[in-house]
């Protein structure tokens, strides 16, 4: 019975997105609600449940099967959630964009690889549906617009380069593990498990967005339509990248705190925190702003798995299902605002806070929530994350808490320049099915902040299951002088915005001080150069080398086209030449013909 | 012949020998009765052209069953000098002649329309027909003197048919593709005939068991493998490949994905893996000639401007992959290579169809002239994305196992370098075809052209519709695939 319903999550949104391709236009949104919605219900009745399902696939070990436990139905039942709240969403967020009726399309069948990738209990299994994502993303990104193609082909290059070292990662690990399967599977972290670890997990933490596979998610914020942008790298692939690496730290490779991998996951999760908060300081797009801090939160669940303390990897996890909340809120805040006003360029907005309350109820909930004001939910995840970057290293604390500061005076500048200040137009509010699921992400922020125990042992605590020590992380922090600095921290970068606001004059100007610094300034401006994109670099690089290639390659045929038939000419013309006719050369050769026949009979 | 057992299936004996017969008979002697047919009507002549390949596949199939039951069925006729008419069809045979014949049906009625416009069509047809016979004749060859003539009439009818056109230039391409195989091979007739001096036999059941006893020198090897490099477009035998885009579509793609390439790879499993086992130094020779071929190719794909040579440097660029799967010698790296000659012939097929629907409504093969096709043809831009997804190794698509399998060949074996060489390669293919298909699908019209006929369009849906269902019911193929690795090392 739970098996043919782990067959269900993956088939049955795969056929409904088949059919909203071809169903009439007016049901397709119809469709992609009622797979989704049934998607959840299933979810829901097979979380806290057990199950292995196993069919003959590939041969050589890679077999169809699928084990629901608790780490992957909590992680299905929160990817279908987020799924059925983007449909809702979607359903008048893309009323009139007919290019992009195929959306639905792609959002279900990325609903049924994520729950291919989350259920896979082979390696190959996974990376199948994993892999396939490249597919669906390219499409949703692609139907953004005429040119959005670019980003998306960057887009999938960036992954699939990504991809390509996991499933290195999948074939060494297999090959020293003998088995595929993942449940069976416990490495040592010798120098050949340790390169596998590092492939696996560049594949892990480019699916949620790290430094160095970050660079396409702020132009797709650009290019795509939003409701990718709330769904795949705000959530979904947040979803499975922590996923997939918290599982590879827990059971596959059982990371220690003394591992060198530990430090480098820590160092990654650090710089992504603080080079992307840096570059969402100074944007003036209300989408690529928040695509910035979708990457910077990133270097959170990183830092917070990386430094292999219980504490962390709750607080990683547990920032992973608060992010995914609160920046799907955020993203789906910022859809209203485009679908109301037409932009989202922040000095042509102002003032919404009168003419769309709810949209920035939902706002200030969220944005708090991702700066970890208390008792919403960000507040809590961090904490727990600050705690075990602490006990690791005070300069990861340090990179933390910074990167809190900086998030906190950025969001103090997006809601401040969008919905305070002076009201330029008057703009309706938004649909009520645009509103509902952005309620429901702001209220679902607050519970699991006030009642974080709810989430924490429900879900993510049983994922340590006897690696918790029987401690329970849920409630207020244990060391009191954290919270003391986080205040002080946010009320910092509180009376550093006003500052900012007085001296530069204008809200949307208040990072322009740090933009214009000296030193930074010419970061910033290499940075908007794309300097420091790995791809534009990797694409110079690589076309560098095709282009020694193409050299090869001509210069082989150059050998057969010139060099064979022009010596093949020149000894034709030779031979010509001896054989002109002349009668004393024919003597010449005769008697020299004779000589050797002579030779050759008296040896 | 003392090893074969010939008494377990007597009753059906004589049917399936007939069988065997007529799959390569068929074909063969219906090309020569092609040109009287056409003589009646173009109607009846495409018709019985495809109903020709289409029989030789169903033929084949019927082989299928006993095959991978492991009765090998075989035909024998001794001749002086070792010059045997040996015929015998094991699974691998029966698998290349299946995927060959398949591919080839489908591409020959992509033709009707495609060929329709220009002249020469009685000898296209006539062509194609003895190509896909001396193709099977080459795959159930169990003598190497058999499998030398047939491969020699692939290179002729394929010198044919890439100066089908008939230009100056054409001409030259296509004399350029005959001189490079025929050099290639006539090395290979005479490491044949070192073999012979070695073993004192032609016919591969007697070599197997007389190599087993003394090894084949390396120079023999060498010989062969420069025959083999040179039909399957491997550095430094490959330029002429590219070159050879200047043929019809339905022939570039009969030549890449169907037969002329697949030969040389076929062969090597035939004579490599099926009947010398390589030394562990060939094991890392290949590999890394393979290596350096699908890296280079790839870089001048990423270079090209011309539709079609671009496809074609994919094309060496993924038969390195092949090589790879075939020479590591372990059972993943096989399969996989197996794998691998289905799905890239079904891709590549489709790309090359694609490419003609564009090349023909669009008048320029040029990809910096093209712009936009997706609006006006989008059932070609769907498929050309489809089979360039299961080129890339993506999943759902086929090509993603098989370039799994076979770099978890090579790991398996230990060569980690030419694993990060060929994943490298693996990034260049996602590269180049991208580029392919933005330039010419994507971005700004730039050229107007209609979408190709029903019947064309049909032909690539089912390509890039069968490289979708090769990765979702892989479980089909590979079965097959593994009964035949299973007997390639259980007879070792």
């Amino acid at each position: 019975m739970i098996e043919t319903f782990l067959l269900l999550l993956i088939v049955l949104p795969l056929i409904s997105g088949v059919l909203s391709l071809i169903l009439p236009r007016g049901w397709r949104g119809v469709c992609a609600v009622a797979a989704s919605l049934a998607n959840f219900l299933f979810a829901v009745y097979l979380f806290k449940k057990e199950s292995i399902f196993v069919l003959p696939w590939a041969g050589f070990g890679i077999d169809f099967s699928l084990r629901l436990n608790h780490f992957s139905g909590f992680i299905i039942l929160a990817a279908s959630f987020f799924g059925l709240l983007i449909s809702l969403y979607s359903l008048n967020f893309l009323k009139g964009k007919d290019s992009q009726r195929q959306f639905y399309t792609y959002l279900l069948i990325s609903i049924s690889f994520v729950n291919g990738a989350v259920l896979a209990n082979n390696l190959v299994v996974l990376l199948f549906f994993w892999e396939a994502l490249l597919l669906t993303q390219y499409g949703m990104i692609a139907i953004g617009g005429r040119q959005a193609f670019k980003t998306a082909t960057k887009a999938l290059i960036i992954s699939g380069a990504a991809d390509l070292c996991m499933m290195a990662g999948v074939i060494l690990t297999g090959y020293l593990a003998k088995t595929l399967i993942i449940s069976d599977i416990s490495l040592s972290l010798n120098p050949l498990g340790s390169l596998a670890f590092i492939l696996l997990a560049a594949g892990a933490i480019s699916k949620a967005g790290s430094i160095p596979f970050h660079t396409w998610i702020p132009d797709a914020a650009e290019a795509a339509p939003l409701p990718f942008m709330a769904f795949f790298p705000a959530a979904i692939e947040k979803l499975l990248g922590i996923y997939f690496l918290a599982r590879i730290t827990l059971d596959i490779f059982k990371l220690n705190t003394n591992s060198m991998l530990s430090s480098l996951l820590m160092i990654i999760g650090a710089l992504t925190i603080l080079i992307a908060v840096m570059m969402a300081l100074i944007q003036k797009d209300y989408k690529k702003l928040l695509s910035y801090h979708a990457i910077s939160q990133v270097g959170y669940m990183i830092l917070g798995i990386g430094t292999c303390l219980p504490a962390g990897i709750i607080g990683g996890i547990f920032h992973m299902i608060n992010h995914a909340l609160y920046k799907c809120g955020l993203f789906l805040t910022g859809g209203s605002v485009e679908k109301q006003t037409g932009t989202t360029d922040l000095a042509k907005l102002g003032g919404l806070s009168s003419s769309m309350p709810v949209t920035f109820i939902c706002f200030l909930i969220t944005a708090a929530s991702i700066s970890g004001v208390w008792p919403f939910n960000g507040f809590f995840s961090k904490e727990l994350i600050y705690d075990a970057a602490l006990e690791r290293g005070k300069v990861f604390y340090l990179a933390a808490i910074l990167g809190s500061f900086f998030t906190a005076a950025s969001f103090l500048k997006l809601g401040h320049t969008a919905f305070l200040g002076k009201a330029g137009q008057k703009y309706k509010e938004a649909p009520v099915l645009m509103l509902i699921p952005m309620v429901i992400l702001a209220l679902t922020c607050v519970i699991f902040g006030v009642f974080n125990r709810l989430p924490i042992n429900n879900f993510i605590q049983p994922i340590l299951g006897a690696g918790a020590h029987g401690h329970d992380f849920s409630g207020m922090p244990d060391n009191f002088m954290l919270v003391i600095v986080t205040i002080i921290v946010l009320l910092a970068a509180f009376l550093h915005h006003f500052i900012a606001v007085r001296i530069n004059g204008g809200a949307i100007k208040a990072a322009e001080h740090i933009h214009r610094a000296p030193v930074l300034s010419i970061i910033y401006l290499w940075a908007e150069k794309k300097y420091f994109d790995p791809y534009e670099m990797g694409i110079k690089l690589i076309d560098k080398i095709a282009k020694i290639f193409w050299r090869i390659d001509r210069g082989i045929d150059w050998v057969y086209g010139s060099l064979v038939t022009n010596l093949t000419f020149a000894l034709s013309r030779t031979i010509h030449k001896i054989q002109a006719g002349y009668y004393i050369i024919y003597v010449i050769w005769s008697l020299a013909g004779a000589f050797l026949v002579i030779l050759f009979v008296l040896r | 012949m003392r090893s074969l057992d010939f008494c377990l299936l007597a009753d059906h004996k004589m049917k399936n020998e007939l069988v065997l017969l007529l799959i390569i008979f068929i074909p063969v002697i219906s090309a020569l009765v092609l040109p009287f047919i056409s003589r009646i009507s173009a109607f009846l002549r495409n018709g019985f052209s495809f109903a020709v390949i289409t029989l030789s596949f169903v033929l084949s199939f019927l082989l299928l069953p006993l095959a991978l039951k492991n009765h090998t069925i075989s035909i024998f006729k001794g001749f002086p000098l070792g010059f045997n008419f040996f015929l015998s069809a094991d699974s691998l045979a029966v698998y290349m002649a299946i995927v060959a014949s398949f591919i080839s049906a489908l591409i020959v009625l992509y033709s009707f329309d495609y060929i329709k416009h220009y002249e020469n069509q009685n000898e296209y047809y006539s062509m194609v027909v003895l190509f896909l016979g001396a193709m099977m004749g080459l795959v159930f060859s169990a003598n190497l003197i058999l499998l030398y003539v047939f491969w020699e009439i692939t290179a002729v009818t394929s010198w044919r048919l890439i100066g089908f056109f008939r230009k100056k230039e054409h001409i030259l391409r296509a004399d350029k593709a005959f001189l490079m195989t025929v050099f290639g091979s006539l090395l290979m007739l005479l490491g044949f005939i070192r073999i012979y001096q070695e073993t004192g036999s032609f016919d591969l059941f007697t070599i197997k068991e007389a190599v087993k006893l003394h090894p084949i020198s390396n120079l023999t090897i060498a010989l062969i493998l420069a025959g083999i490099f040179s039909k399957s477009a491997t550095l430094p035998f490959h330029t002429w490949l590219p070159d050879a885009g200047v043929a019809p579509s339905p022939v570039t793609a009969l030549l890449h994905a169907a037969v002329l390439v697949k030969i040389g790879v076929y062969v090597f499993a035939r004579i490599f893996v099926a009947t010398i086992p390589l030394a562990v130094f060939w094991q890392t020779v290949i590999p890394s000639i393979a290596g350096v071929s699908a890296l280079i190719s790839a870089g001048a794909a990423l270079m090209e401007t011309d539709l079609k040579r671009i496809i074609a440097y994919s094309t060496i660029s993924q038969i390195g992959f092949i090589f790879l799967g075939f020479s590591v010698g372990n059972p993943v790296g096989t399969a996989g290579a197996l794998l691998f000659i289905l799905m890239h012939g079904l891709a590549k097929a489709g790309l090359f169809l694609c490419a003609g629907i564009v090349e023909q409504n669009a008048k320029t093969k040029d990809i910096r002239q093209l712009g936009g096709l997706i609006q006006t043809m989008p059932v070609t831009a769907l498929s050309f994305l489809f089979c360039a997804f299961s080129v890339m190794s993506i999943p759902p698509f086929g090509g993603f196992f098989s370039k799994y399998m076979v770099i978890s060949g090579a790991l398996e074996n230990g060569h980690l370098i030419i694993s990060a060489v060929f994943l490298f390669g693996a990034l260049l293919t996602i590269l180049y075809l991208f580029r392919v298909f933005n330039m010419v699908f994507l971005g700004e019209i730039k050229n107007s052209a209609r979408e190709g006929s029903f019947l064309m369009l049909l032909c690539v849906a089912l390509f890039a519709a069968l490289s979708l269902a090769g990765g979702i019911f892989i479980k089909y193929p590979n079965e097959i695939v593994q009964t035949i690795t299973q007997q390639l090392f259980s007879l070792r």
